[in-house]
């Protein structure tokens, strides 16, 4: 997030795409109903008519996979009504010129055919989000899980920075990050691209100052992205993967390759704090502390720091994450200093990166949690980012054309299925689903059905359906919704017992590799002689 | 608030200090910020007062009755008393009616959620320890959801509950409903909380004062919260990164709650979700990974020691290296796990592996 959740309040327009909020980020939900109450108006583009949208001024429902016609178009009302920030573009942008003959391209009439958003609520959107000062972007997967994900992201740049919405209070470009530690697995360098702080893993330099730090030479071949492993694995090229926390055969896409892959491999370890459906394919299982039980830090959404504290000692032989790793360290013949807790282990990664260089455990005890960049100790903590001047220098529009989803509905898979998350679940699930409350409330996996497209194929609300796709066959419980567009089937991908993911392509965004979640193309074969039961929804705001 | 900030302050006077006010502040935000204490029970600095309780009643002069400075809205010059007699006999008199409308005992009353009318009651001192009325309240005995129970013997009606359900979590699941002594907490047609829109983030429990509102499983472990330990720590759920307190029974090593912590002071404003709350179950589940595991040539998992399993690890990875090239190996490692973990795991395989290949979740 360019901006911090506590912004989100004093916004006067909120603009919120493939993001469903309220279930996915109850907290920040919260922060938008609070400016909702105070008057800011609210535009949530998404294809299922999702909580969000009861209290919205719009809601541009658009057919899965459409986001850049959309995007476009509202960037062809802008510019073509003039409303574009001149002045400010001409001081921080660079590139406009391009991006404003792409846009003149799309006009509204005709991405209201696309993605099925009328033209005028297009028009009216993108002239209120002009117009607002305080207007920011909040987005999630929904923009991200698609093989155009980097498109998406930069047709939403591409708004932010025609308008000048950028380096202002309540504004800005504002991505929800999923998971705890999203961010500061990010920050921390695990990624191929980038060492601790964002700093390019292919300058020379830079491989430099770290293979000093650490007195190892750094290896100069590119790494591989999480996707790219996946298909390295399928082809053979990997051998041995090291899993931290992560259940991959839950959570990736097109999972019975990521399955037969696994099988193949010489060497598999898994560190976790349950036997995840991976372990099955383990050689080594090594049992974690959870985060109740171990200190460190995490980093959030609005890139605060802040720390985690053990409350309790972890279950029988289980050790933190960090014990464990510096362990195997040592034993590879890397010689680590002997620490003790993380604050030190914090330490040496701020002395590694100018962004984090003024954070430390002993300053967030004292001030609270610390938003980053903070490049020194007395460097304050960073509330919003680009005040002031756009961190780049000159903030880069790029221009970008529609490209279809990899999968389109076709006769023999006629329906459109994404995937996402509801408020009960917590992604594979492993520590939701022994929750004995949240079973109560949703038990089981299930796949929402627009009623006119059940009524075509004869289902009823609760009965069993299969739903196939070109890589797999799930079954799962039908709940008849106006939640989901007609032609669009949707299922939550938190359940062992209804593995969405043998459904979903791993075809991915050519740039980050992220698997295209929210569109594949399916289709549902009803189950013989199955008898309805009660579905539980999360959010039943337009359940049949 | 709609106010501007650049607008010169204003002063009224309390107890005989001139204080500071912003244009549209209340009595109780005023004397908020210069540390004079009027004590509340119904006023929560998220929602709209209610003026319900009736606990932070001051006299204001040229005014003949007491107002409510949590709605009172301050004046230019306005001249306040917090300490006379009249305010301190009305606070004695209001927590007198409340206690009468609860449960005396506070061992009783504090079997779970601790009692802000009886902390108030030690402080200011009652009217004095009148009888206990007879409960008219009609509770919702076959609520059948796992996570919040409604005790209606311990509702004064200061509608916090229902409220924050409306001004925060916004989804109405709970209203004031009847007349008289008979108003009650309750659902649309007395429906089990799950069957409702809640989407049971608890926060009705939250910011009860008198534990009317309480987690049932909490209250199943039978300890009070002021019995507890309270470690704050940062969830383990969404990016939001909602500060919460885990409330331990440090003796039985165990988490028996999660609170949050006050408005104001962290990031979440005092706010939590149905997972931030009550999904904490897994962290002492019987399924918890205990022992090392490592595989038998046969193919069996079995149990094993540190030492076996980390020196199989060391060699499984460095034998695949040497066979294959540092770049047939890969680490995955894991957005749920801390800051510094992710920097070991990266400086593992660049360092001790000679690989790039380490990447998390963030790619989907």
């Amino acid at each position: 997030m360019t901006n911090s959740i506590p912004e989100i309040r004093d916004a006067d327009f909120l603009f919120v795409t493939g993001s469903n909020t309220s279930e996915a980020h109850p907290i920040i939900a919260m922060e938008m109903k609070l400016a909702v109450q105070r008057g800011a108006r609210l535009a949530v583009a998404d294809p299922r008519k999702i909580w969000m949208t009861e209290i919205a001024d719009w809601h541009l429902q658009l057919k899965p996979g459409t986001d850049v016609w959309l995007l476009n178009a509202m960037a062809h009302v802008i510019v073509s009504e003039g409303l574009e920030a001149t002045d400010w573009i001409a001081e921080n942008t660079e590139d406009f010129d391009k991006v404003r003959e792409t846009a003149l391209r799309y006009p509204p009439e005709e991405a209201a055919e696309v993605t099925g958003v009328p033209a005028e609520t297009i028009r009216e959107v993108a002239r209120a989000y002009a117009a607002t000062p305080k207007a920011g972007i909040y987005y999630t997967l929904g923009i991200t899980e698609h093989t155009t994900g980097t498109d998406n992201v930069y047709a939403l740049s591409n708004l932010v920075l025609m308008t000048g919405h950028l380096g202002v209070r309540s504004a800005g470009m504002n991505p929800l990050r999923g998971q705890n530690n999203v961010q500061g697995a990010n920050d921390s360098g695990a990624t191929p691209v980038f060492y601790p702080g964002y700093q390019n893993a292919s300058d020379p330099e830079v491989r430099g100052a770290f293979a000093e730090a650490w007195g190892v030479e750094q290896s100069e071949t590119t790494g591989l992205n999480l996707n790219e492993m996946m298909k390295a694995m399928s082809d053979g090229q990997l051998k041995a993967l090291y899993l931290l926390g992560e259940d991959i055969v839950i959570s990736e896409p097109n999972v019975c390759r990521v399955e037969e892959a696994m099988n193949e491999l010489d060497f598999v370890v898994v560190q976790d704090i349950f036997f995840n459906e991976s372990c099955r394919y383990a050689d080594v299982v090594l049992p974690a502390a959870c985060f109740a039980e171990k200190e460190g830090v995490f980093t959030n959404s609005d890139r605060r720091v802040q720390r985690v504290r053990r409350a309790v000692e972890p279950p029988g032989q289980a050790r933190a994450d960090w014990e464990i790793l510096l362990e195997v360290m040592k034993r590879a013949g890397l010689e680590q200093p002997d620490y003790q807790h993380p604050r030190e282990i914090y330490a040496e990664m701020a002395s590694l990166s100018p962004k984090f260089r003024g954070i430390s455990h002993e300053r967030i005890e004292r001030e609270g949690g610390m938003q980053w960049p903070v490049t020194g100790p007395e460097e304050p903590s960073c509330e919003y980012l680009h005040k002031g001047g756009v961190l780049r220098g000159k903030g880069l529009f790029v221009s970008v054309e529609y490209r279809p989803p990899f999968e389109q509905e076709d006769v023999e898979y006629p329906l459109v299925l994404s995937t996402g998350r509801t408020l009960y679940h917590y992604n594979a699930a492993t520590q939701t689903r022994r929750n004995e409350q949240l079973a109560h409330k949703q038990p089981e996996g299930f796949v929402e059905v627009h009623p006119k497209n059940a009524r075509k194929l004869g289902i009823e609300d609760g009965q069993k359906v299969d739903v196939v796709t070109r890589r797999g066959r799930v079954r799962a419980r039908v709940m008849l919704s106006r939640q989901v567009r007609k032609n669009a089937i949707w299922m939550p991908f938190h359940f062992p017992d209804v593995r969405t993911n043998y459904l979903t392509t791993d075809a991915g965004d050519a740039v980050t590799g992220t698997g295209e979640y929210k569109v594949c193309a399916a289709r549902l074969e009803p189950v013989p002689d199955s008898v309805p039961e009660r579905v539980f929804p999360g959010a039943f705001a337009a359940v049949e | 608030m709609a106010y501007s900030r650049a607008k010169v302050s204003e002063f009224v006077i309390i107890d005989g200090n001139e204080i500071s006010f912003e244009p549209g502040e209340t009595l109780l935000e005023a004397a908020k910020r210069a540390d004079v204490e009027i004590p509340t029970l119904c006023y929560d600095p998220r929602l709209t007062p209610a003026g319900a309780c009736r606990m932070c009643l001051v006299e204001v002069e040229g005014s003949r009755l007491m107002q409510p400075a949590c709605s009172f809205k301050a004046a230019p010059g306005q001249v306040v008393r917090t300490q006379t007699a009249r305010v301190q006999r009305n606070r004695e008199f209001i927590l007198s009616l409340h206690l009468a409308d609860t449960i005396h005992d506070r061992d009783v009353m504090e079997d779970n959620n601790p009692s802000h009318v009886h902390e108030l009651a030690e402080r200011y001192g009652t009217a004095g320890d009148w009888t206990t009325l007879a409960k008219q309240r009609a509770g919702r005995p076959d609520d059948v959801n796992k996570f919040i129970s409604f005790r209606p013997d311990r509702c004064i009606l200061c509608s916090l509950c229902t409220r924050y359900c409306d001004q925060v979590e916004a989804v109405s699941a709970i209203t004031l409903a009847g007349r008289g002594a008979h108003t009650t907490i309750t659902t649309a047609d007395a429906r089990s909380l799950t069957d409702t829109t809640c989407e049971l983030c608890g926060g009705c429990v939250d910011v009860c004062p008198t534990g009317a509102m309480t987690e049932k499983a909490a209250l199943e472990y039978g300890k009070p919260e002021r019995e507890l330990d309270k470690v704050r720590t940062t969830c383990n759920f969404c990016g939001v990164g909602c500060q919460i307190d885990l409330n331990v029974d440090t003796e039985a090593n165990q988490v028996v709650k999660v609170t949050s912590p006050p408005p104001g002071t962290t990031v979440n404003d005092g706010n939590l979700c149905v997972k931030g709350r009550f999904a904490n179950d897994f962290i002492h589940h019987e399924d918890r990974l205990t022992v090392p595991l490592v595989r038998d040539p046969g193919g069996g998992l079995r149990e094993a020691t540190w030492d076996e399993a980390l020196d199989r690890t060391v060699r499984g990875l460095q034998a695949a290296a040497a066979k294959h090239g540092n770049d047939a190996l890969a680490f995955i490692s894991s957005s749920r796990c801390t800051g510094e973990e992710n920097y070991l795991m990266q400086k593992m395989a660049r360092a001790a592996f000679g690989t790039h290949n380490i990447h998390q979740c963030a790619a989907t």
